[in-house]
């Protein structure tokens, strides 16, 4: 086993899912929808290519426009955030409200603004890759060598200066990875702004076929999909190592939080600030696309209809009712992915042939955006509130996997070489090595997990379930019930920034103890 | 004295490494005696393959030609034996364990997790007092490679290989751990391999000072050091030491200055 070459062994892998999968959907799953046989998924893409091709064409160039006014605006205020210090907490607190946001729920109110055009699935997709573009950029001017820094302002040069020559230049390796996440995070934004309606595109054409239980459609597109954003990931990551082949390989998504500064009054201000921001935003927001006011919900208008109003209590009720749901299935599968993406990690670093087999799969996997796949998931798993767990599971389990395991190969050789020579069998080279040093690792890929979580779980219930704060969504979009959606997404985005917030008060209290210097 | 230790028996050892496209011959026809409860101190030029010779001693890797044997075992029974303790340049700490924990560890991998005592008295022995409950990140240096070396020698091995255990101390401390090595070295009588830079130290604290040559390495003089012990530091001052640091500072000058003439007649 030792000797074939992983390629090989991949191919191999994957010629037998392919033939597994063949064999099932003819057999135990014959006669019903949730799966079709790869031979019909072929069949049925050649029989439709020109419409197949037609609306891949349309989510690509949305998701196009959407990477590159993001990633501009992402690179822009990481820019700013890095000469301007002082702005720093500030645009952080908007970067993770944009990627807290419920996309699924927000389109319904971007389309006020855009008209039903295109102009909603490009907004979604250029918010998409906001977040994951802005830590990596600002980690790349972060990353500037102090000493370089120290020679720009020998020679009496300020912050600007040191932006543009040193900073600037030793941002690229960080700026390509997160531009390489951003890739597979456009094409998401676009295919789930497309879910609440649009004219064409691959999104529009899922929800089509879900209603039609047309299956072989639905594979279909989840596959275009996964093709065309794992190649804009590995088409960056081939750029990257073309234009920096010294730079090491890195994962945004491993990038561990950012440390607070001590003192009562910096937490206060580090609390209060966020908060303000974005309510500054909020009415920014309002009064620059000068909405009409049945549709705008000011922060006071959310706080009425859920506290004050009249039927404030029936709002309560059945928003945080559902919310309860949401957030039960949501953390069973959070959980559950976490947990498989270690054991699995685990297992791989102990049976290498079995790694070198599965992981690329794992890796190509971790590029797609899962969500885009939620409706073939749906069809598989049925519509229950196992779905919206399944989907999440699957959401969190490869991005943790793929980087535990990285963190497991950087073990390093000398503390391995310690354990072998007291002959330390594969328990206790997990114990002592393998799982803590995955443990940053996993803690950051926990905290970008949360708010993603949330996402896939509000797409599913929102595509099919029924249940939880999704189905709310959809209720109230459906009723033009702008109040209630807009309570939602306030609701939502409150809550994923405060599980991200958890998440990384954890990691940093962690971080201390298991890996002195790790936080930033 | 009590006399534990294994014999090292190193005969016509040569490792190659593959590196990028090419090899890198670290190793070739290198050979060492050790006897039970000897000190052997191996010196040489900086990547001329001590490293690799120790590890292959450690069972750690494996030699691609020559045979190595500890009276009658192999380094790889000896490994799984657990009767070897490895201190590298490089601490090699867990970074999330505290010093105390972290010499433990030899402990809890060989199956004594109850022998604290042992580790108490290393702490001190190490001079480390105090710090049972700091974390790597909080030492020095040279504090982390006197964990290391308490480390390794908790379990009480029958062989101890020590890979410029001191590279990072100052002189005074350097001095002092020396001090400690001899001493535990004639009270346990563990066959002890050395590996330096510095040439006093190999003369005061090993019976044998190895001298090795530029890569490939072998080895190319051996110097006994039979000054009486225990040694202390009125050594260090006396005629004979420095003849004999002399010594083996010009066979160590040779032995880089054959490869600077070999390479000159290549070309
Ligand atoms: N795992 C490895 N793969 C490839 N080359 C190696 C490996 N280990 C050692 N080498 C090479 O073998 C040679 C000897 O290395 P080694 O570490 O044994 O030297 P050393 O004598 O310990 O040097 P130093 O005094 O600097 O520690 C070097 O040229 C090194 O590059
Ligand atoms: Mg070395």
């Amino acid at each position: 086993m030792d000797r074939v070459p992983p390629r090989v062994l991949s191919a191999a892998v994957g010629i037998a899912v392919l033939a597994l999968w063949e064999l099932l959907a003819r057999t135990v799953y014959a006669g019903s929808y949730r799966l079709s046989p790869p031979t019909l998924v072929v069949v049925d893409f050649f029989e439709y290519r020109d419409l197949y091709l037609r609306n891949l064409w349309h989510s690509t160039k949305t998701a196009a426009w959407g990477f590159l006014w993001g990633n501009l605006a992402a690179i822009a205020l990481a820019g700013v955030a890095s000469i301007l210090p002082v702005l720093r907490r500030s645009i952080g607190a908007i970067a993770l409200t944009v990627f807290c946001l419920p996309f699924i729920a927000v389109a319904p109110i971007l389309r006020l603004i855009t008209g039903p055009g295109n102009g909603t699935p490009i907004t979604l997709s250029a918010l998409a890759v906001f977040f994951t573009t802005y830590v990596a950029a600002l980690l790349g001017f972060d990353t500037a060598p102090g000493s370089a820094l120290d020679v720009v302002r020998s020679f009496g040069r300020g912050r600007l200066a040191a932006f543009r020559r040193v900073r600037l230049r030793a941002s690229v390796p960080a700026m390509i990875a997160g531009l390489q996440i951003a890739a597979p995070a456009a094409f998401l934004g676009a295919v789930v702004g497309e879910f609440t309606g649009a004219r064409s595109g691959l999104g529009i054409l899922t929800v089509r076929a879900l209603g039609a239980l047309h299956t072989e459609r639905i594979w279909v597109i989840a596959l275009l999909s996964t093709i065309v954003a794992t190649g804009g990931y590995m088409v960056i990551g081939a750029l990257g190592r073309w234009l920096c082949p010294w730079a090491p390989a890195l994962d945004v998504g491993a990038v561990p939080a950012a440390r607070q500064e001590p003192g009562l009054l910096n937490r206060m201000a580090a609390l209060l600030a966020p908060i303000i921001v974005v309510f500054v935003f909020w009415y920014a927001f309002l009064w620059v696309f000068q909405i009409k006011p049945f549709f705008a919900k000011t922060p006071f208008d959310v706080w009425a209809e859920l506290f004050t109003n009249a039927d404030a209590a029936e709002t309560r009720s059945s928003v945080f009712g559902a919310l309860g749901t949401t957030l039960w299935t949501t953390s069973l599968g959070y959980v559950a992915g976490l947990i498989g993406a270690v054991v699995t990690a685990v297992v791989f670093v102990l049976i290498p042939w079995l790694e070198r087999a599965l992981m690329p799969i794992a890796v190509a996997l971790r590029s797609i955006p899962i969500i885009v796949t939620t409706p073939v998931i749906i069809l598989f798993v049925g519509r229950g509130l196992l779905t919206t767990t399944a989907i999440v599971a699957v959401m969190s389990f490869f991005p943790t996997l793929v980087n535990c395991y990285a963190a497991m190969n950087r073990t390093p050789v000398g503390i391995l070489d310690v354990l072998k020579s007291y002959d330390a069998g594969s328990a206790a080279h997990v114990r002592n090595a393998y799982l803590p040093t995955a443990v940053p690792a996993l803690l950051a890929s926990a905290r970008i997990a949360v708010p993603t979580s949330l996402l896939g779980a509000t797409v599913a219930e929102w595509l099919a379930t029924g249940d939880g704060i999704g189905a709310v969504m959809v209720i109230a979009f459906t009723r033009n019930d702008y109040n209630v959606l807009w309570v939602s997404v306030a609701v939502l985005t409150l809550v994923a920034v405060i599980g991200y917030w958890l998440v990384a008060a954890f990691e940093l209290r962690t971080l201390e103890r298991v890996a002195p210097g790790a936080s930033r | 004295m009590a006399r534990r230790g294994a014999p090292v028996d190193v005969v016509g050892v040569g490792r190659t490494f593959a590196l990028g496209g090419g090899e890198v011959e670290a190793l070739r026809g290198f050979e060492m005696h050790v006897p039970a409860g000897g000190f052997s101190a191996l010196i040489g030029p900086s990547g001329c393959g001590k490293s690799t010779a120790l590890r292959l001693v450690a069972g750690l890797d494996a030699p691609d030609e020559g045979t190595i044997d500890m009276d009658g075992a192999s380094p790889d029974q000896m490994r799984r034996g657990q009767r070897i303790g490895v201190a590298f340049q490089d601490p090699s700490l867990l970074p999330w364990r505290t010093v105390s924990t972290n010499i433990r560890l030899a402990l809890e991998l060989v199956g004594r997790r109850h022998d604290t005592g042992s580790v108490d008295d290393l702490i001190e022995l190490v001079g480390l007092q105090g710090f049972e409950k700091a974390r790597p990140a909080q030492l020095s240096g040279g504090m982390r490679q006197r964990v290391a070396i308490a480390r390794s020698l908790v379990t009480e091995p029958d062989l101890l290989l020590l890979d410029e255990p001191f590279g990072a101390l100052d002189a005074l401390t350097r001095q002092q751990l020396n001090d400690e090595l001899q001493r535990i070295w004639t009270a346990r009588g563990t066959t002890t391999i050395l590996v330096t830079h510095s040439i006093p130290e190999a003369v005061y604290v090993a019976d044998e000072v190895l001298v090795m040559s530029p890569r490939p390495g072998r080895v190319v003089a051996h110097h006994a050091i039979d000054f009486e012990r225990p040694r202390t530091r009125e050594l260090l001052l006396a005629d004979e030491f420095h003849a004999k640091v002399e010594a083996v500072s010009a066979s160590l000058h040779r032995s880089e200055g054959q490869v600077v003439q070999l390479e000159a007649d290549d070309s």
